[in-house]
């Protein structure tokens, strides 16, 4: 594990606090973009388990297309890259940072900038989608909590709007 | 704004989750040198443009990331269906 | 007195005064006055100027079709709105309102001239006049058009609101919150349905609000409908857009009726998807079409009722009422019974309804049938009317202070025709009704034609016993289009509705044709003599009412307009000088200015620390994507011009992608990290394209390859180091990697650690110099940064910018695509046959390079420039000549892609696209510019070290 003290983060560290809803910057995490035709072979080669329906999650594990998974875990952690099998392992850790938000009024927050009907994405799902411009991956991990994985350099500017739309909260 | 149904993900999504991305069912010859100038000419640049039904390609890029097939009525804008890649023209 | 407050009734709270001013004129009104009902109480009826001839002009209506009284509101600083209907601006304390369209004043205004030049401005006037020659138009015509017609002023200052915006879903979404509308949400909110009521008022109950009867129903109901959680009211919210699968565009007033607006949002942008749409909007009075139907005092019947029963205003002391329609004889009664005085009731009719009769009887109300009103006197304010029967016999002038009219009722079918739904034509209701729905929506109420207004009328104009040729009888308010402007576009061929509206600019302006399109059809539909039906209808668009730029753009302002995407290095470069530029929607560095130096010397210094010592250069917007699987390098191999397969791993190649048409796409160099892995570098403008390019072909065309992509970005920093002291500067921080030249070539490609942190590690070089790109992952990105920096302190380290790469590249004549290419440059063209394979059978574009168009001559090819004087620095863009001499227009051979000056070389270099370029080298061409012809040589693009000697420091 790298000293915490030589990483930046593109957004500042502390949460911006609204009426029912925080954004929060989240923890460094280790993230795998892993592609297979076979998620049996995949699951296997990795050691997850690897869920099957797009949208669907499993532990660190979420399912972004019919050949396409996110892994998330703790940072430091390692898995196989699978050399050499009909399969592709991307550490992709650094490529994006999360934003947590948390709240009954999270979900008006994300709202206010993705045009997919919230109220419709289940706890536990994860997907990737969009905010006005930017490109996210969402994870609904609770009812009131939601994950957003945003590519480092758009993430001022989703933070930005996100806060922007919290301050307009009514 | 439209609504797109994604054959891959199950799903009918705003339409600013997906890319337009041409005319459908235009393979790539497999032997691009054995074609005459005129027969590669068509490949690369004839199109049916037709007024009513198309059969077009979009990309949920910012979703599942999948090509997929389409009949759309060029003249209303209205999705016939939606279909995977590789699935015979509908 | 005319128009006044009467003593009692309305429902402002008469209570609670509010201080406002017009034209600088202080006034009083009450909370819950519109600024229009509040100037009518203060007896002002003169609010606006029209467009075209300045007539005077007053409220016409009492809602959102008012085409009249536009005015602009000052709220200080950047906030000034102009053409806001006065019927819309709701009073506050402290509203500061002016008058438009006008000068001096008012009262007197010069442009009122136009008036009596009607005859010079007739339909068509502006087709016919301002057509030629060119030059007046750009220097007479259109300064002296905007000067005397146009609007209100735009605002200049900086809007210093904020807007909100939101997605929002619902199951059923209402339009309009009158009776028919609030029924709907009673009905809908019984289910567990997400059901949204929007009404563009203040006050939600539409017509009810103005019928005081059904005051305690709608009281009851909106209580009703607040305490259900799964109902949502939206006040102050107008649905301007209708648009594919039931996504309706809605903006909601938050802050524009407040003293105060604070720190709030003033609008919000509300983007519904809705399940049901339900439109209950209501309808709207016709105008009657006569000589004087636009003097101050004419104005809608059902204005006038409005106006008594919501505002507790009477809008004269005396009026008259001018019907074809039963509609008006009950808003007439409604005045009569508030004590209003009423000096005649005529109708166009020989006969109307019994009951009507009966009851104008009752209340001693004067009737003449069979008549029309032929002529108004008063100029800023009504005074009387001329009246006469059908056919001219016995006229008479009748005194009174305000002229109302009922024409009949039209449907608002705005947002069902954005909806694309189908119109029928209703012969009972002159007008137009949703027939064909087009998404799942219904309307309701008077919108859908099911409201009981009684019966009337359908006319075009009223008769005259003058001669229709002499009169202005307005059918447009806001344009000033009158019935002869329509009979005349007739008269000059017009035969179809969509030419009428274009050539009189009916139902142009900013009400959108609301008071004037039926009219105008009638009209047309007489002069053509042909069935409204055949003539068509013009077509509703967004808005259904003006909105302003700031609500349509949300949060999309300032900060948050569009990203700015800024790599892990960005806060160094801003810590130390850097001047930025955007690249694509990336922030980068141009140049690191010391103290007193301009963007020459900078980068000048720069290019020199980098080829005597070494650079530091941020390239972490290069894209870069991971490509991995067993098909790896038969994927590159089919997708770039050379040969990949055998590549080894460690090594490194230049890639060169085309389009299938043959033309440069994108290029870059990448490294075979193992048998299966590659990771390739793009431009950074190009990396979603070229991912998205790399995606199709490998989802659609070769589905079979096991082979997979991932945009690795924003994954790694990258550092470039490049000089021939690069390598000293990082060797002490390298771990695990021998950087010697014998076991790290040229074109290599290591995995270890730097400052302990893991790195790819290339030795590339787009300089020419001995150079290595240090990937690391991007939190650590500015960290490494740093060391390397501290590290290479002692060997002179020069952090240089975009501008200086620039500049160290086009000396080797390394291309940039996009810049030395333009989407029309081969290989070929480009001089960069060396990296097409000869021998691969096939690739993304190697047909096309065997094109006709492609293999012909005369193709522009890249060469090199040196100007005569080596001073001068050419304009990029700049065409070239063979022959300066020759006369304009010249033949142009080319033009300039890239131009600099190189301090390395003491000299001016450029690139250029020439045709023939190729067979021109030594050459002499001209560059002709303004004030003078420079001459230049062609040469080879490659300026410096031609031998490559530098690569290895």
């Amino acid at each position: 594990m790298v000293d915490l003290a030589t990483r930046t983060a593109p957004v500042p560290a502390e949460p911006a606090e609204f009426p029912g809803v925080s954004i929060a910057l989240g923890v460094p995490l280790a993230r795998w973009s892993l592609r297979a035709r076979d998620a049996k072979a995949l699951a296997k080669a990795v050691g997850h388990k690897v869920p099957t329906k797009i949208g669907g999650t499993e532990g660190g594990m979420a399912c972004l297309g019919p050949d396409e998974w996110l892994l998330r875990l703790p940072e430091g952690a390692t898995i196989s890259m699978g050399e050499g099998l009909p399969l592709s392992v991307v550490d992709i850790s650094e490529r994006a940072i999360t934003l947590v938000l948390e709240g009954p009024r999270a979900i008006d927050v994300l709202q206010s900038g993705a045009p997919r009907d919230l109220s419709k994405f289940a706890v536990g799902e994860a997907r990737r989608t969009i905010y006005e411009t930017v490109e996210m991956v969402l994870i609904r991990e609770g009812e009131e909590r939601w994950a957003v994985d945003v590519w480092r350099s758009f993430a001022p500017y989703l933070r930005e709007a996100l806060v922007t739309a919290a301050s307009h909260l009514r | 704004m439209i609504l797109i149904h994604c054959p891959y993900c199950e799903q009918t999504l705003p339409e600013l989750e997906f890319a337009y991305a041409g005319e459908a069912h235009i393979a790539r010859p497999a032997d691009p040198s054995a074609l005459s100038d005129e027969e590669w000419e068509k490949y690369l640049f004839i199109r049916a443009n037709p007024r009513g039904r198309h059969n077009e390609r979009w990309r949920h890029v910012h979703g599942c990331g999948r090509f997929f097939n389409a009949v759309r009525d060029t003249a209303t804008d209205n999705f016939e269906l939606t279909y995977k890649a590789g699935e015979p023209r509908k | 007195m005319s128009a006044h407050r009467i003593a009692n009734g309305g429902r402002v709270d008469r209570a609670a005064t509010v201080n406002f001013t017009f034209d600088g004129k202080a006034y009083r009104g009450h909370v819950g006055d519109s600024l229009a009902s509040a100037l009518l109480a203060n007896g002002v009826v003169l609010m606006g100027r029209s467009f075209k001839y300045h007539r005077p002009r007053g409220l016409l209506g009492a809602g959102a079709e008012e085409p009249n009284a536009l005015v602009s509101v000052d709220r200080g600083a950047g906030r000034f709105t102009p053409n806001l209907r006065a019927t819309a601006v709701e009073l506050y304390e402290g509203l500061n309102a002016r008058s438009q369209n006008r000068w001096p004043s008012l009262q007197t205004d010069f442009g009122a001239i136009n008036d009596r030049l009607g005859m010079f401005f007739p339909a068509g006037f502006y087709n016919k006049t301002f057509m030629w020659p060119r030059s007046f138009w750009e220097k007479l015509y259109e300064p002296a058009i905007r000067g005397m017609a146009g609007l209100g002023d735009a605002p200049a200052d900086a809007d210093p609101d904020v807007y909100d915006a939101t997605y929002a879903h619902c199951d059923v979404l209402i339009v309009g919150a009158g009776p028919a509308g609030i029924d709907a949400a009673l009905a809908a909110s019984a289910s567990k349905k997400k059901v949204f009521l929007l009404d563009e008022q203040d006050e939600l109950g539409g017509g009810a609000l103005a019928d005081p009867l059904l005051w305690p129903w709608l009281a009851e109901s909106l209580k009703d409908l607040a305490k259900l959680p799964n109902v949502t009211l939206l006040p102050r919210t107008t649905a301007f857009g209708y648009y594919h699968d039931n996504f309706i565009g809605a903006v909601e007033r938050l802050t524009e009726h407040l003293p105060d607006p604070g720190h709030s949002a003033r609008e919000k942008l509300w983007r519904i998807r809705a399940g049901e749409v339900v439109l209950a909007q209501g309808a709207i009075e016709r105008p009657l079409v006569f000589e004087g139907n636009d003097v101050p005092g004419v104005m809608l019947a059902s204005a006038a009722r409005t106006y008594l029963h919501r505002f507790g205003v009477a809008v004269g002391s005396n009026v008259a009422l001018m019907a074809v329609h039963d509609s008006g004889w009950r808003d007439v009664f409604a005045l009569a019974r508030a004590g209003v005085g009423v000096a005649a009731i005529i109708d166009l009719r020989e006969t109307v309804d019994r009951a009507l009769m009966d009851e104008a009887r009752e209340l001693g109300l004067r009737v003449i049938l069979g008549s029309a009103v032929f002529g108004v006197s008063g100029r800023h304010a009504v005074k009387g009317i001329a009246v006469a029967r059908a056919d001219g016999a016995l006229q008479q002038k009748i005194a009174c202070d305000a002229l109302l009219m009922a024409g009949g009722w039209t449907p608002s079918v705005h947002l069902w025709s954005h909806s694309l739904g189908k119109l029928d034509w209703s012969e009972e209701w002159g007008a137009y009704l949703p027939g064909t729905p087009n998404e799942n929506v219904r309307c309701v109420g008077a919108c859908g034609g099911k409201w009981g207004f009684g019966k009337g009328l359908n006319i075009g104009a009223l008769p005259t016993p003058r001669d229709p040729a002499k009169i202005k009888a307005f059918v447009d308010f806001q344009n000033d289009v009158t019935a002869k402007d329509i009979a005349l576009a007739v008269r000059e061929g017009m035969k179809s509705v969509e030419h009428i509206k274009r050539y009189t600019t009916n139902g142009m302006a900013t009400d959108q044709g609301k008071t004037s399109n039926l009219n105008a059809l009638q009209l047309a539909s007489s002069a053509l003599d042909r069935p409204v039906q055949a003539i068509g209808l013009t077509t509703f668009r967004p808005p259904y009412t003006p909105q302003t730029f700031g609500a349509l753009a949300g949060h999309a302002k300032d900060a948050l307009f569009q990203p700015t995407r800024k790599s892990p290095i960005d806060p160094w470069a801003d810590a130390h000088g850097a001047v930025f530029e955007l690249v694509a929607q990336w922030r980068r560095a141009r140049y690191f200015p010391k103290t007193g130096e301009d963007m020459h010397a900078a980068v000048a210094r720069e290019c020199l620390a980098v080829r005597e010592n070494v650079g530091i250069f941020d390239a972490s917007t290069l894209g870069k994507i991971e490509v991995v699987g067993p098909d790896a390098a038969e994927f590159l191999n089919r997708m770039y011009t050379n040969p990949w397969k055998q590549l080894e791993p460690g090594r490194c190649r230049y890639g060169l992608l085309l389009r299938e048409d043959g033309f440069i796409t994108d290029d870059g160099v990448s490294a075979r990290m193992a048998p299966d892995r590659f990771h390739l570098t793009t431009t950074t403008g190009g990396a979603a394209r070229v991912l998205n390019m790399m995606e199709d072909y490998l989802q659609t065309e070769w589905p079979d390859l096991n082979v997979w992509l991932t945009s690795t970005t924003e994954q790694w920093a990258v550092i470039a180091l490049q000089g021939p002291k690069a390598r000293d500067v990082i060797a002490p921080l390298v771990e695990g990697i021998d950087l010697s030249s014998e076991a790290f070539p040229h074109m290599a490609v290591r995995e270890g650690s730097i400052c302990g942190m893991p790195t790819r590690l290339f030795r590339v070089s787009f300089t020419g110099e001995l150079g290595f790109e240090i990937n690391v992952p991007a939190a650590y990105g500015k960290h490494v940064w740093e060391q390397v920096w501290a590290a290479g302190q002692a060997h002179g380290i020069t952090p240089y910018g975009t501008e200086a790469m620039h500049v160290l590249r086009a000396e080797k004549g390394f291309i940039i695509v996009g810049q030395d290419t333009d989407g029309t440059v081969t290989p070929y063209d480009a001089g960069l046959d060396w990296a097409v394979g000869k021998k691969k059978p096939d690739f993304v574009g190697k047909r096309s390079l065997a094109r006709p168009d492609i293999v012909a001559s005369g193709r522009k090819q890249l060469v090199g420039l040196f100007t005569d004087d080596l001073g001068e620095v050419l304009v990029e863009g700049a065409q070239i000549v063979a022959d300066p001499n020759q006369p304009v227009p010249m033949t142009m051979i080319g033009h300039v892609t890239s131009s600099y000056w190189s301090a390395t070389l003491g000299r001016s270099i450029a690139m250029a696209l020439v045709q023939g370029g190729f067979d021109l080298l030594g050459q002499k061409l001209y560059v002709p510019m303004a004030g003078a012809t420079i001459g230049v040589t062609v040469v080879r693009p490659m300026f410096y070290d031609p031998e490559g000697s530098r690569l290895n420091g």
